[in-house]
Parts: structure tokens; C-alpha cells; sequence
């Protein structure tokens, strides 16, 4: 932020320095114009034939030699503003990270073969966000073939809902979580509990004069959420004792907030609908570029680091890195199986999709062919580690004094 | 705030590098419209100095010099509008870069702002991958629909088309005229894109049979060259007494017709630095950046089991384009619960079900309470007593 004011500020400067020298040239020449027309008329009042006089010729050669003056300055004056300008320049440079681009590596994604992965990405992406027409420009421009996107159908109709939901009309998702009620209940969905629930409230808020209303209402849709709903339903219908008195003085006016409740809504039904087609809440792409822009900051920093160590390149290398590691009990040299980048990207909880887990004794996550181990005393080693500890067919639990047969270990899957 | 000090540099600079274009662009202007009336102030003295001078004579010279002092007035305010236009663009951009920070009235930064922005984040990184690979339309298109015709650079890419096209077409000129248009700024780039150019004319007249002027136009251009380039020159004068057919090298390649691609490539790259523009896109680099940062084994098995719809990087063409891409590097466990989400932490302790599988304590809780004390494993749909259920530790 300091960094966009400093700019701000420098650019402002220029925006000033202009404008004044806008007016300021404007003014000086439109004073020039008229006091030089005015010394023709004047002379234009004598004979055409009339010599000047000597006073005259004096008074041309001030004028020219006022008119050279003002608009030499006025020339300089503008070249003056080189400096103002030039600083606007300097101070992005100074605030922004002109090599952003030193984190990434430009021949993984070079060639053909990435560059259509990559516009199918970009076409999916603007399919899921409802923008059909630059995804068919750029499938046109880009000469993409079937790009595989059967859903495109569904977030048409999500896309349809959302947006009826937005302006607080719930027909729609009623229609379209009674027609994937099964599918719904068996993602445990509370969708179309809560539709309807919104829309009982929404009854009960009208006054007495609805009260009947909103009983038939909830004798006709309720009835069959109360194996999961049993709760709900009960405080629901505990409303019905306010009505007369306003619920919203009552103990369940905090249930009543209006703006939560349709968010929640909005919500429940991005995520259950999304998870019952089986695709991600956010488009893929978004989220990709967003860690990545998380990312690239602290790629940014380390790689400098580094290069003040000249070591060269962020990826841990494919040459397997050797990686000292010192636990209470042990030490180590163990080798990375995988090319992973330095450190570690916190992208927040969000942005998170696997449980990793990493082996406390080799610092590295598990994978399938060294996954984790549970211990009899119940700490998780991975596989590898638990080969290493083992002398003959015992072994002694690294964190506490159990000693164990490495055959007890179990296998345990996050 | 971080994220727009690493990747919005270009957003700024390139703005900034019209400004000063448009800065000296305009200093030129002034000073050869100050001259022309200086040379009429001049023309006028002299006259005084002559002598017999008659009102007739002088009116009409007063008459050139409103004219021109006129001319003055009007180019200047053209040129200072011109400007003034550039630096408002830049001012626009740092507007919309502060948007970022946006507090709301409490001081927390709106989620909904924030997803907003980054939103058309997006859409500008898009659109100037687009430019950058040719796809133009899709560019305007995005550019209009998202509403961020001010926040891209469209027109100089939309410019820099034009030349493209005509050098694809096999001709000089534009790219010349551009040349021409930035020499300053090229010659402190070092480069040598005119004189290539040139050259290419040269072969050009040669593939025609027309080594008279070919001979003629190297004379007329090459010398100026001669410093940095001599031993090129030689090279290329040799190809006069080759065949076009030839099959010597290095003059077979001067005469292949691939040197045109090779000329808008390089055309290209030296009008990003001319904008100092990077080679690579701030959208692919934080793509690559982006998904390695979410890259993990689980995203590589197998068994479809591990991966979560929800991973960008478990999607179809993503994990393609991941594949040679290093995963995120993770030294300490994070774990969460496969069945709500949330982290496995003291709060909520990992716990194992007979078959091995790990969940969080609150959900296990949660499902046994339901259930009259019966759990049921979401992966295998096995059901076990809660009083089965062990602890684990991880450290």
C-alpha cells in the first residue's frame, strides 16, 4: 500500500505541474497573440505605403524580442519537467518487483501441448463463470478442439439459481433441490431443509395474519426432515408463540437476521450443489492463480536469499538434495524423493485440499510407497523411518519410552 | 499487499513508459513550433534592422507571426492534453492497485471486496495473456465484459498487431516507422532490430534479381551500421555473388524465408522491453507458482480415492499442466478431517477407526451421538462401536 501511495504521490506531482503549465502556456500565448495583433492594428491604422518610424521599429524589437523571450521559457519550462516525470518512474521501480517473473521457469509451459492444456483451462474456466462468449472467442482464436467440459450445462442452470438467489427469489432452488433430493440426501445435504426453513421464516414475519399460512406450510414440506431435523424443526414451530408479540423481541429474533440468513443460503447451496456434481467450489483456475499470487512473494524472497548464497534455481532438485535431520533420539541424512519448491506456502485454510502428512523423523511428506505408521503407543512414523529405527525385530518409539515389534505398526490412512 | 508489490510492476511501468513517451514526444513538438516563431521574430528584426521599412511589409510578417504563435498555442495544449491523458491512466491504475487494501467502516478488509478484486485480478492477467499470444478478439472481449479497458494495455498491443501483420506479409515499412518512432529509447536498448531490417531488404532484393539496387540500398543504409556490425555486413554484400539456391552456409540461412518469423519474434520481445514488459506473462508465472503451491503426492495416486474434486490441481488438464512442476514443500503435518473439514489439532484430535482410517475427534463425536454410539466410515462404509476408536499423535 505505501508503495502505491508513494507512486501516487509522485504521479500527482506531474498531474499538477502539468495542468499549471497547461494554463500558464495557454495564457502567456493568448497574451502573446493579442499584443501582437494589436501592434498590427496599429500599424495597419497608417498608410500602406508609410515608412516606420524610428519609435515604431523600437517597439517591433521589443515585442520580438518579448515573444523569443516568453517562448523559450515556455519551451524550458516544459523540458524542466523531465525530472518530475522521471521520478514517477523511479518510484516504481523502487516499490514494485520488476523480475517477478525470475520465480518461474519459462520452458515448463513451453510448447504446443501446454499451451491447448492451458486454453482449455482458460475456457473451462470462463464456461463455469458464464462468460460463453470470450471462451468461444478464444476457443475460435486458438483453434481449441473439444475441450472437455460436460458440465457446462449444470453451471448455466447453478449460475441461473445463484443469481435468482441473489435477488432473494428461492423458487428456483426449491425446483432444483427437490429434483436432486436423493442425490442431496446422500451428500447428507441440508439444502432444501434450509429453503424451506427460509422461506417458513419468511412467512412468519409477515404477522398473525399468516400464521395459518405458515402452519399449513409446515405441515406440508417439514414432515419429512424430522429424522435430521428433529431440532430445528422444534424451535421453528417455538416461534409460532411470538408471532402475535413480534418474533423479533422474542428469544428467537437472533434467528431472524435477515442478510445472514440468505449469505447462509447462498452458501450452503454453492457448496452442496457444487459438491453433488462433483466439482470445486471456486473455478480451479482462480484458485490456482490466487495461491499462485500468495506464492510468488515468498518464492521471491527466498530466491534472493539464495542468491546471495549463489545457489541457484528454487526447486529442490530432481538430483535428490541431501537434507540433514536431527530428532531427540536420531540423526539423519535422508533424500528427497520429490522435487518440491523450498519452502513452505501458507495459502490460508481455504486453499487446502489434502491432509499431508509429514514423518517427524524424515521430514518429508508420505507417500504411497512410505506411508504413515501407527505406533502402539500411538504416534504416526512413516514407513521408512520405521524400517530405520528397527534393530532386529525390536524398536523403540522415538517420542516416548515404548519399546514395540515394528509387525505392530499399523497402517493408517489421513 | 505483498502480492501487488511482487506482480503489479508491469501495471504501472507500462503506463509510466507512455507518459514519458508521450513527455518527450511533446517536448519535440514545443520546440520545433518555439522555433518556427523564433525564425519569424528573427525574419522581423531583421527587416527593423534593414531599414526602409514599409507598414505593408511588416503587417503581413506580424500577420505570419499570430499564425504561427497560434499553431504554438494549439499544439502545445494538444500536446500537454496528451499528457495529461497518460498521467491520468497511471492514476487510474494506482487507484484501482489501492482498491486492494480497501478497510470497510470497521477496519477488517471485506472478504467480498477482496474476491472482487482479485477477481479482475484475474481478468486482467487474462487479458494480457491473450495479447501476448494473439488473441486478440478474446482480449477485447474479456476486456469489455469485466470492465478493465483502463487497467489493460490493449492499445500498445493492439499497435504492435499492426506490425506484426505487415512484417508477416513480408514488409518493412511499419516496423521501420517504429523503429524510427523510438530510436532513442532502442539505441539505449542496444538494439539492432533496424539494422536487421535492413539486411532482410538486402536479401529481399537479391531473392528478386535486382542486385543493382540491392548494391544501392546498401550503400545507402549499411554504413551507419558499419561500427557494430562489420563483420554481418561483409557476410551479407557476399550473398551477392551466391545464387539464390545456394547451399553454403551461412548463406543458405540468409536467404531462408524463416528469417521473417524470427524478425517478428524479435519484434516482439523488443517492444516488451521497450515497455519493460517481461518475456513471460504475469499470468502463466503466477500459474506455475500457483499450482506447485498446491501440488501434492495425493493429487498423483492412483486410487482416485485421495483426490478432492475441489483441488484445482486433482482437475483434469491442471494436473497435466502440474506434472513437471515441483509439489508445495511441506515439512510439518497438516492434517484435517476428512469428514468436516476441519484441522486436526489439540482441539480436535485425530483419531482412528479400526480399518485404519483418520478422522477428527468432534465429527467422530458428533456421528456417534446421532447414532447411538455407532460410527460409520465414509470411505469404506464400515461401522464400528465409538469405543473402538483409538487415539493417534502426530507430531
Amino acid at each position: 500500500m505505501e508503495g502505491c501511495c508513494a507512486v501516487e504521490r509522485e504521479v500527482d506531482k506531474v498531474t499538477t505541474k502539468f495542468q499549471s503549465i497547461n494554463e500558464h502556456a495557454g495564457r502567456t500565448l493568448q497574451d502573446l497573440v493579442l499584443y501582437i495583433e494589436n501592434l498590427k492594428v496599429e500599424l495597419e491604422n497608417a498608410p500602406e505605403d508609410h515608412e516606420l518610424t524610428i519609435g515604431q521599429k523600437d517597439l517591433l524589437a521589443a515585442a520580438m524580442s518579448k515573444v523569443k523571450e516568453t517562448i523559450s521559457r515556455l519551451a524550458t519550462d516544459h523540458r524542466d519537467l523531465h525530472g518530475t516525470v522521471s521520478k514517477v518512474g523511479k518510484a516504481i521501480d523502487r516499490n514494485f518487483v520488476s523480475d517477478f517473473a525470475a520465480t518461474s521457469r519459462e520452458d515448463v509451459f513451453a510448447g504446443q501441448e501446454k499451451l491447448e492444456l492451458i486454453n482449455k483451462v482458460i475456457c473451462q474456466h470462463f464456461y463455469r463463470q458464464g462468460m460463453r462468449d470470450v471462451a468461444d472467442e478464444l476457443a475460435k482464436e486458438s483453434d481449441l478442439q473439444d475441450v472437455e467440459f460436460q458440465e457446462r450445462e449444470p453451471f448455466t442452470e447453478l449460475n441461473h439459481i445463484l443469481d435468482s438467489l441473489k435477488d432473494r427469489n428461492l423458487e428456483p432452488a426449491l425446483a432444483w433441490s427437490l429434483a436432486n433430493r436423493e442425490a442431496l440426501y446422500g451428500i447428507e445435504s441440508s439444502l432444501e431443509f434450509k429453503l424451506h426453513r427460509l422461506r417458513f421464516i419468511e412467512l412468519l414475519k409477515k404477522g398473525p395474519n399468516h400464521q395459518t399460512d405458515a402452519i399449513t406450510y409446515a405441515r406440508t414440506h417439514f414432515r419429512q426432515f424430522v429424522d435430521r431435523h428433529e431440532k430445528d424443526i422444534q424451535t421453528l414451530m417455538g416461534m409460532l408463540l411470538f408471532v402475535p408479540n413480534g418474533i423479533g423481541t422474542s428469544p428467537y429474533g437472533g434467528l431472524l437476521l435477515d442478510s445472514e440468513m440468505w449469505m447462509d443460503v447462498y452458501e450452503v447451496f454453492t457448496k452442496d450443489a457444487c459438491r453433488m456434481l462433483g466439482v470445486s467450489v471456486h473455478s480451479p483456475l482462480s484458485t490456482c492463480v490466487n495461491a499462485g499470487c500468495t506464492a510468488i512473494p515468498a518464492l521471491l524472497n527466498i530466491k534472493q536469499v539464495m542468491m546471495q548464497r549463489q545457489v541457484a534455481g528454487i526447486w529442490n532438485g530432481r538430483d535428490e538434495l541431501p537434507v540433514r535431520v536431527v530428532t531427540a533420539n536420531y540423526q539423519y541424512i535422508v533424500f528427497l524423493r520429490h522435487p518440491c519448491l523450498k519452502i513452505e506456502i501458507d495459502l490460508g485454510t481455504e486453499a487446502r485440499y489434502h491432509s499431508m502428512f509429514a514423518c517427524p523423523i524424515l521430514r518429508q511428506q508420505s507417500t504411497e510407497t512410505n506411508p504413515p505408521m501407527r505406533l502402539i503407543c500411538g504416534h504416526v512414523i512413516s514407513k521408512d523411518a520405521l524400517d530405520k529405527l528397527c534393530t532386529g525385530n525390536k524398536m523403540k518409539c522415538p517420542y516416548c519410552p515404548v519399546e514395540q515389534s515394528p509387525n505392530d505398526a499399523r497402517l493408517i490412512y489421513f | 499487499m505483498a502480492d501487488v508489490k511482487s506482480l503489479e510492476h508491469p501495471t504501472l511501468k507500462v503506463p509510466y513508459e507512455i507518459l514519458n513517451k508521450k513527455f518527450r514526444t511533446a517536448q519535440k513538438t514545443l520546440d520545433r513550433e518555439v522555433s518556427h516563431v523564433q525564425q519569424a521574430a528573427v525574419e522581423i528584426e531583421n527587416e527593423i534592422s534593414t531599414g526602409n521599412l514599409q507598414t505593408r511589409d511588416i503587417t503581413k510578417l506580424l500577420g505570419g507571426m499570430v499564425e504561427k504563435l497560434q499553431v504554438l498555442k494549439r499544439k502545445a495544449d494538444e500536446s500537454i492534453g496528451e499528457e495529461l491523458q497518460a498521467t491520468s491512466v497511471c492514476k487510474k491504475r494506482i487507484e484501482h492497485l489501492k482498491e486492494h487494501g480497501t478497510t470497510s467502516a470497521t477496519g477488517v478488509v471485506s472478504q467480498g471486496a477482496l474476491n472482487q478484486w482479485r477477481r479482475q485480478r484475474l481478468d486482467r492477467m487474462l487479458v494480457e495473456y491473450f495479447l501476448r499470444n494473439g488473441y486478440y478478439n478474446a482480449a477485447i472481449t474479456l476486456a469489455d465484459r469485466s470492465n478493465i479497458k483502463d487497467l489493460t494495455n490493449i492499445d500498445i498491443f493492439l499497435t504492435s498487431r499492426e506490425v506484426e501483420k505487415t512484417l508477416a506479409g513480408r514488409e518493412t515499412h511499419k516496423c521501420l516507422q517504429w523503429c524510427h518512432d523510438n530510436r532513442s529509447k532502442l539505441r539505449k536498448l542496444k538494439s539492432n532490430m533496424e539494422f536487421n531490417l535492413r539486411v532482410q531488404e538486402f536479401v529481399e532484393l537479391i531473392r528478386g534479381d535486382r542486385r543493382m539496387e540491392a548494391i544501392k540500398h546498401s550503400r545507402k543504409y549499411f554504413p551507419s551500421f558499419e561500427e557494430e556490425h562489420l563483420i554481418t555486413i561483409q557476410q551479407v554484400m557476399a550473398l551477392l555473388a551466391f545464387p539464390i539456391n545456394t547451399e553454403l552456409a551461412p548463406y543458405k540461412s540468409l536467404f531462408d524465408v524463416k528469417r521473417w518469423d524470427v524478425l517478428i519474434e524479435q519484434f516482439r520481445q523488443e517492444n516488451y522491453r521497450l515497455f519493460q514488459l517481461a518475456s513471460q506473462s504475469v499470468f502463466t508465472v503466477a500459474l506455475q507458482a500457483g499450482l506447485s503451491a498446491l501440488k501434492t503426492p495425493q493429487c498423483y495416486t492412483e486410487n482416485c480415492e485421495n483426490r478432492n474434486p475441489a483441488c484445482p490441481v486433482c482437475q483434469k488438464y491442471l494436473n497435466q499442466l502440474a506434472e513437471v512442476l515441483p509439489f508445495a514443500h511441506c515439512s510439518q503435518s497438516r492434517l484435517y478431517c476428512h469428514i468436516s473439514g476441519l484441522p486436526l489439532n489439540e482441539n480436535n484430535q485425530p483419531m482412528m477407526l479400526p480399518n485404519g482410517h483418520i478422522y477428527g475427534e468432534q465429527a467422530l463425536e458428533q456421528m456417534a451421538k446421532d447414532n447411538n454410539g455407532q460410527v460409520v466410515c465414509p470411505k469404506t462404509k464400515e461401522k464400528f462401536p465409538f469405543k473402538k476408536v483409538e487415539k493417534v499423535y502426530v507430531m
